[in-house]
């Protein structure tokens, strides 16, 4: 069981790469894919997901090409949008009894996993109730059960835990490890914390490319070295702003401590500290930056 | 509110809306409009007809009868293009955005209106600019007078347009008409306009006057009948000299208060409009079904928003345990069309199903010769019966798009047999709508009456999957299904796609193969879009 994306391009009318010759295989396993808004992370999911067909390229799943024919990929997949809508007047076992039976899902399996996944996402109080009354965090709850309605061999989750409170994000990323044992998952998100806890395997793109591919110490190998910490006075922070990209900051009461990110030292005090996942990501994106966006970054 | 918020506010909207695909489709047919207004000499149609005459093609006579056309044409067509102004902010969430501004009520409707306004100017432009063009093209006077070709537009078409965009304005806000009613009762309001009242909203009578003084002047006998509209005439129109329109006092007056009245329209809501509000909508419905408990102040569900906040329990990594669940393909179909019913006729109320119940039962309860001639009764509640269902089958084909589905349901295989089920929930709906008649036809043995049921029975719901998936909204068949019906019921035999329309007994419209046959290649149209969607997906 392989997908496999081969120099997907996808130019929009306005002339824009939203993705730009990006190639990459999924395997079963949990691919993280990372990158700043406005990266292509969506349009790339789109295609994988066959939502969107790419300008060139070729999505191929077991082998076959499934740009044309996309129902052979569609069958054994789970997809959940960033955004999407409902039909406000089903309740959310009508919607899913609905979209059970446009998956083909047999009448007595259908109603069995309908029950189960309203379970699993805490919906079950909730499942007579129409949709259009629901809140945000309910209706990605809801999502999340559509993805799984066929206990897909593929799932693509574009990111999923918007909308969720702190703890359904933690069970929800847990789940998503636990699912990945034996399934492709590719789970795409702006926000590092969400991937560095379950993803072995991380994709950073930006600008519709792939900038990199690897494990999580191989994007902490890209920023060895270039972390520093230091504590400067308050006035002078907008000054280190503008000079080099800046990953946290603790106001204390000596200043603001900051931890930035620069080949050398950025001034004499400053200590050399070990990078962590966040730092890695911007020194890549940043490093990969027109010089704007960089400014943007910062 | 100030003048330059106001202003603010109504360009962000005309911006909004002009840049969307179906604005062009507008102004197209603006430009088609105006080529029609003035046809070549020798043309076997109207679109104004003095009597047997026409005006020579200049500047007076071509602003003059594109502005009549383009008033009568904008206050349909118009008044669907800008009806969802306040709709679009509720759906985008930028309402609750300018709610917790300092925007009044009044300045909020105020810019809607504007916004309305210029939008329907722009098209009414396009066709000013497309009259000149055909004076030009025709060439029967070359002398260009843009005040004589303008005023028109300043005095009949202008006026009209405030009306259309505030009434669009107040139609948002009337809960009961925000739906696909609200888009049927302009409708009727616009027959009303048309034919019994043209005269006083369009001002099509100083223009009438002005025309008969100038052909007395000019020793022509002076007719009774004027007409606006599309017309096939017998024989090309002899033409006459219109120097043009000079407005009186009066005129202008009676103008400038049907644009007050206008404004009234758009602004009066400002004592009741919610500001997107949802605890305002609960109210409502809480007063309506009887509630006198205090409403929560926030969240749209107290039972939900409670359990939507309790911690998730640890069970959600608990997916291992659930069964399995394969696909398999065919099996399917019965509860995909049964879920496409379910989806088709959601929301709608209990008296929506009894009154379609009471027309049923009627056709099956009055006797065949009641009315004469025989089946006059049973054409009658046919018609009722398939115009009750309009909102309903308005939402074949669109609301996968109107409801944000296209993203969830594109990564679903089967996208064939979804629009397949689709088109046959529609058919099942109309058939069920349609039965009483359908049992009175059968039962009397009237087979040529069957016949026209069962084209338009095939005919309604191909054209509603046609048109919404076409347009991805529900506007497109109700504008085209209300204005088909009401042809069909003012016994125009032509549109008699149900078989209603009796002479010595018996159908006189086309043949209801015609109908049927209509459909299935409407359907086959439909099925071809989705696979060119697919293709450039």
């Amino acid at each position: 069981m392989r997908l496999e994306l081969v120099n997907i391009t996808k130019q929009y009318r306005s002339g824009v790469r939203g993705v730009d010759a990006v190639t990459m295989h999924l395997d079963v396993g949990l691919v993280g894919l990372l990158g700043p808004n406005g990266a292509g992370k969506s349009s790339l999911m789109r295609i994988a997901a066959t939502v969107t067909r790419p300008t060139s390229g070729q999505l191929l799943f077991d082998g076959e090409n499934v740009v044309a024919r996309p129902d052979k990929l569609r069958r054994s997949l789970g997809y959940l949008p960033q955004d999407f809508g409902v039909y406000p007047h089903l309740n959310a076992t009508e919607f899913l009894a609905y979209l059970a039976a446009v998956k083909g899902l047999p009448a007595k399996t259908a109603r069995t996993r309908i029950g189960e996944l309203l379970e699993l996402v805490d919906l079950t109080g909730a499942g007579k109730r129409p949709l259009g009354k629901y809140s945000g965090g309910m209706l990605r709850r809801v999502g999340i059960a559509q993805a799984l309605l066929t206990d897909p061999d593929v799932l693509i989750v574009d990111e999923p835990t918007a909308g969720l409170d702190p703890e359904q994000r933690v069970t929800f990323r847990n789940m998503l490890a636990d699912l990945a044992a034996d399934r492709m998952v590719l789970l795409s998100t702006h926000i590092v914390s969400d991937v560095e806890s379950v993803a072995a395997d991380i994709v950073i793109m930006a600008g519709g490319r792939l900038l990199l591919r690897g494990a999580p110490e191989d994007m902490l190998r890209q920023a060895e070295g270039r972390v520093w910490e230091t504590t400067v006075p308050a006035g002078a922070l907008a000054q280190l702003r503008d000079r080099h990209p800046v990953s946290k900051m603790v106001r204390t009461s000596a200043g603001v401590r900051v931890r930035l990110l620069c080949p050398a030292a950025p001034i004499p005090d400053a200590v050399p500290v070990a990078p962590d996942l966040e730092d890695a990501y911007l020194t890549i994106v940043h490093d990969s930056a027109p010089r704007d966006r960089a400014g943007a970054l910062q | 509110m100030r003048a330059r918020g106001l202003a603010a506010l109504a360009i962000a909207d005309f911006r909004e809306r002009t840049r969307r695909p179906g604005y062009l489709v507008t102004l197209a047919v603006a430009v088609v409009l105006g080529y029609l207004a003035l046809p070549p000499a020798s043309s076997r149609y109207v679109i104004m007809n003095a009597g047997g005459y026409r005006g020579l093609y200049n500047s007076a006579w071509a602003g003059t009868v594109t502005a009549l056309a383009g008033a009568l044409w904008l206050m349909i067509a118009g008044f669907y293009v800008v009806r969802s102004a306040i709709a679009r902010d509720q759906q985008t969430g930028v309402g609750q955005i300018l709610a917790a501004t300092a925007l009044r009520n009044a300045g909020y409707l105020a810019g809607k209106l504007v916004s309305n306004l210029m939008v329907l100017a722009s098209m009414a432009g396009v066709l000013a600019v497309t009259a000149l063009a055909m004076q030009l093209a025709r060439g029967e006077t070359r002398a260009v007078a843009l005040g004589a070709l303008l005023l028109p537009y300043a005095l009949f078409t202008l006026p009209v347009l405030a009306l259309t965009a505030s009434a669009a304005v107040l139609v948002e806000t009337i809960p009961v008409l925000r739906g696909g009613l609200g888009n049927i009762a302009w409708f009727f309001v616009w027959m009303i306009f048309a034919i019994a009242g043209a005269g006083v909203p369009l001002g099509f009578g100083s223009v009438r006057a002005s025309m008969r003084a100038a052909m007395t002047a000019q020793h022509l006998h002076s007719p009774a009948e004027f007409s606006v509209g599309f017309t096939q005439i017998a024989h090309p129109l002899r033409a006459f000299t219109w120097p043009g329109l000079a407005p009186s006092g009066g005129l202008v007056t009676a103008r400038l208060v049907l644009i007050a009245v206008g404004c009234c329209l758009a602004l009066a809501p400002a004592a009741w409009f919610g500001r997107f509000d949802p605890a305002r909508a609960r109210a409502r419905v809480r007063r309506a079904a009887g509630g006198t408990g205090p409403v929560p102040a926030e969240a749209p569900v107290t039972d939900d928003t409670r359990h939507a906040e309790r911690p998730v329990p640890r069970r959600l990594a608990a997916y291992r345990q659930l069964s399995t669940a394969r696909t398999r393909r065919g099996p399917a179909f019965g509860r995909l069309l049964a879920g496409e019913a379910r989806i088709l006729v959601q929301g709608t109320s209990r008296w929506w199903w009894i009154g379609a119940g009471v027309v049923n039962v009627a056709a099956l309860a009055i006797p065949d010769d009641l009315v004469k001639p025989v089946g006059a009764s049973t054409a009658l509640l046919l018609s009722a019966a398939w115009i009750w269902p309009v909102l309903t089958w308005s939402r074949i084909g669109a609301q996968r798009r109107e409801n944000g589905l296209d993203a969830l349901l594109g990564a679903y295989p089967g996208a064939y047999r979804q629009l397949a089920a689709e088109w046959l929930a529609g058919l099942v709906l109309t058939a069920t709508t349609g039965l009483g008649p359908l049992l009175r036809m059968a039962i009397t043995a009237n087979g040529k009456g069957v016949a026209g049921w069962i084209g338009g029975a095939l005919l309604i719901p191909s054209l509603a999957l046609l048109l919404g998936t076409a347009t991805g909204t529900h506007r497109a068949f109700q504008a085209m299904y209300v204005a088909l019906w009401y042809a069909a019921v003012n016994q125009l035999a032509a549109a008699d796609y149900m078989g209603t329309v009796l002479e010595h007994d018996r159908p006189a419209g086309p043949s209801p193969v015609l109908f049927a046959s209509a459909g299935l290649s409407m359907v086959a149209v439909t099925f071809t879009i989705r696979a060119v969607h697919h293709a450039t997906r």
